[in-house]
């Protein structure tokens, strides 16, 4: 192959510069404006705007809605990642199985990743409402649910429409590792275990690592952003503040309630949040993971 | 072949753009969407054809929220639109923004570029509700309504019920009739505005300090402070558990939608709310609000105007503003204030829309519109008109926040008002540092 170099030293800022200009733009610049917001206690038309030091912050910490959001979002997230992954697995597994007609269990089940959140909270809001709604009624008939008053309910209304698009995700990825694992391994277990299961979870899985690993960071990745489409057109939120998540609360309070200075301090926390969880598991975890 | 498509389409574009140049452009933002967005089309399309040297352009923003923040965004991006529908919760932000520049009051206006409609044209409680401190007209009253009582007659009949409940006490006393006969007797569609905000005004009651913000800027609501609103919420936490009252969560709709379809006999929405049931239920009434008679001792105060009043924003040139006095003519006109109220349901705001009612008797030929007019037209309070509280969208939020726990007996009825009164302080709070 041969190599291609430019010569003028400016041509290759040429060619950077609408990539960084995105950057700048859609990146740099709001992190700015949120962190000028954070900072400054101004009304809804932006007047009246002065340094405010940590008042912002005391707001949201002075919040017990607050509180209820972060309980919220760690949980959802938890339950979510385990869900999606665990389903995703399985479903993967079984489908790596399957000898005929593979590829059409594969499309089958990778079309719900296409879906925008907010048209799987659409199409949640029919299954679980109280007038037509199927789930509502099986889980009615199972023990009198209630997502209007009931935090338990409407955990589940929101885990079970802020689960189905992602199990896809897994589905795909864990699949592709599966079929990435080499045969001559397979093979090899096959003649010194016979059970199914064990050499799964001692072989298989293992091999599996790096994948988890990956879907472990985007399922709590989408959790935690992802699914504000979701909690928008399904809960708002409800009841209470108990399923509002800390992106939809930052949202809440910045577009709804019009105070851009508590919602630029929950950006803020948000992405301090997520600094510690990202670095908790590239220390924590990576370290356990064997990359071949 | 593709040459001439091409050119056909330049020539067409051209045309389209030259047309709508050679006319002053005026934009118009709503909130409103479905059929009540539909009529604001009309009463634009209407305007536009009534005269060739300007064109309003009504874009629809999604909800009163959406359009509100649609709007700052704009304005803060200084590209808004000249005219904004903005809400009751709203109001009081977009008052304190003509200081800034933000906001033109309609009285300046009016003067300015010789409005032909006074603001003593629109009836004393709508236009005090947007008005300033001094009493100055500053929102232009549009789609004003109230909260009002949907009554079922068909179920009333069939379980033996002649008249419509006028107290909550009444209500009280035939609830476990309807109960029984095994229909939902009660249901509403907005806690905060019709169970707080109104609760208040329906009873004279002074909501927060500083005489509802019209005396001074108010630092505390007073919802655990008033007996009668302890007492009320009481009853309605009492009513969820019998069954009195069904709660479906915080969508307007899905509160309707029981009473839309034959399911419950009473359901507390707005006064423009009957569009969508006209021709659906057979057989319904629009009712008054009902009061506690131990609260106020039989006598009936006005609840304050629900619904938004449109904003005059700042930052056009003189042209354009000739243009949105004429159309604000147009629309306060006795002509299309009747129209809209008969197309709507939202109250005639204007003296001349009611006394043309009046007229040509209006409500003998539709009934549905009486009760709003004569709920809003109570006299007798001695409490503003309104309330000026700033941050009013996320204290709305707060008191939701606290009702649902509070129905579903995770905190008592005390300690849901004191949640909310600790909250809604909190914001009032931060707003008055932003003033």
């Amino acid at each position: 192959m041969k190599k291609v170099q430019f010569k003028s030293y400016y041509s290759q800022y040429f060619f950077l510069a609408p990539q960084l200009l995105i950057l700048l733009i859609f990146l740099y610049w709001p992190i700015i404006q949120t962190f000028k917001d954070a900072f400054t206690m101004q009304d809804a038309f932006g007047f009246g705007s002065q340094f405010a030091g940590f008042d912002n912050f005391l707001f949201v910490f002075s919040d017990p809605s607050y509180f209820t959001a972060f309980k919220f979002t760690i949980i959802y997230s938890f339950v979510i990642t385990l869900i999606t992954g665990s389903i995703g697995l399985l479903l993967a597994v079984q489908a790596n199985k399957v000898l005929h007609g593979k590829n059409v269990y594969k499309t089958l089940l990778i079309w719900p990743y296409a879906i925008a959140p907010a048209v799987v909270g659409v199409m949640a809001n029919y299954f679980f409402s109280e007038r037509y709604g199927l789930l509502h009624h099986l889980f009615n008939n199972l023990w009198g649910f209630n997502w209007y008053e009931d935090v338990f309910d409407a955990y589940i209304y929101v885990i079970i429409a802020g689960s189905w698009k992602q199990i896809s995700a897994n589905f795909i990825f864990f699949l592709a590792g599966l079929q990435a694992i080499q045969k001559t391994i397979i093979e090899a277990s096959i003649i010194d275990c016979k059970s199914n299961i064990r050499r799964f979870w001692t072989i298989t899985f293992p091999l599996l690592m790096p994948t988890t690993f990956f879907l472990i960071i985007i399922n709590i990745t989408y959790a935690f952003f992802d699914t504000f489409g979701i909690i928008d057109t399904t809960t708002i939120g409800a009841p209470g503040s108990e399923t509002k998540t800390l992106v939809y609360k930052a949202y809440i309070d910045g577009f709804k309630g019009l105070d851009l200075g508590s919602a630029g301090a929950q950006s803020i926390m948000m992405m301090i949040i997520v600094l510690f969880i990202t670095i908790f598991q590239f220390r924590y975890i990576e370290g356990k993971i064997h990359y071949n | 072949m593709k040459k001439l498509i091409s050119i056909l389409v330049l020539l067409v574009s051209f045309a389209f753009t030259s047309n709508s140049y050679s006319k002053t452009e005026i934009h118009w933002w709503y909130g409103n969407s479905g059929f009540l967005g539909d009529v604001i089309i009309e009463i634009a399309n209407r305007f536009n054809d009534s005269q060739d040297e300007y064109v309003v352009i009504p874009t629809g923003k999604g909800s009163y929220e959406d359009n509100m923040a649609a709007t700052i965004a704009a304005f803060r991006a200084g590209d808004q639109p000249h005219y904004s529908q903005v809400y009751d919760a709203g109001a009081a932000i977009m008052v304190a923004q003509v200081k800034n520049g933000v906001v033109i009051g309609f009285e300046e206006m009016a003067e300015k570029y010789g409005i032909d409609v006074d603001a003593d044209n629109y009836i004393p409680g709508i236009k005090n509700f947007y008005a300033d401190g001094d009493g100055k007209m500053i929102g232009v009253p549009f789609n004003s309504s109230t909260c009002l009582m949907y009554a079922n007659m068909d179920i009333l009949n069939e379980v033996g019920i002649e008249e419509v409940p006028k107290t909550y006490e009444e209500f009280e006393g035939m609830a476990q009739k309807i109960l029984d006969a095994g229909y939902i007797p009660l249901l509403q569609s907005h806690s905060p505005w019709i169970w707080t905000e109104n609760f208040f005004s329906r009873h004279n009651l002074l909501m927060t300090d500083g005489n509802n913000g019209y005396d001074d800027v108010p630092t505390t609501t007073l919802f655990a402070d008033t007996e009668a609103f302890v007492y009320h919420w009481t009853k309605v936490k009492e009513w969820y558990e019998k069954g009195y009252y069904g709660y479906k969560g915080r969508a307007w709709g899905d509160n309707q939608a029981p009473f839309t379809n034959g399911e419950a006999a009473f359901w507390f929405g707005s006064a423009a709310s009957f569009g969508g049931m006209k021709g659906v239920l057979p057989n319904f009434t629009t009712n008054p609000i009902p009061y506690w008679d131990s609260v106020t001792g039989g006598k009936e105060y006005p609840t304050f105007i629900g619904g938004a009043a449109n904003w005059i924003l700042n930052g056009h040139t003189e042209e354009e503003y000739k243009g949105l006095a004429k159309f604000i003519e147009f629309m306060g006109s006795p002509e299309m204030d009747l129209y809209y109220h008969n197309m709507t349901g939202y109250a005639a705001v204007t003296k001349g829309g009611i006394e043309l009612a009046e007229t040509i008797n209006f409500y003998r030929a539709s009934p549905y519109h009486k009760a709003v007019g004569d709920q809003l037209g109570l006299e007798g309070s001695t409490i503003p008109g309104g309330y000026r509280a700033g941050n009013w969208p996320q204290i709305r939020e707060v008191i939701y926040e606290n009702v649902e726990p509070m129905l579903n007996g995770d905190i008592s009825v005390e300690k849901a008002l004191g949640n909310m009164d600790k909250g809604a302080a909190k914001l009032l709070k931060q707003f008055a540092k932003t003033l």
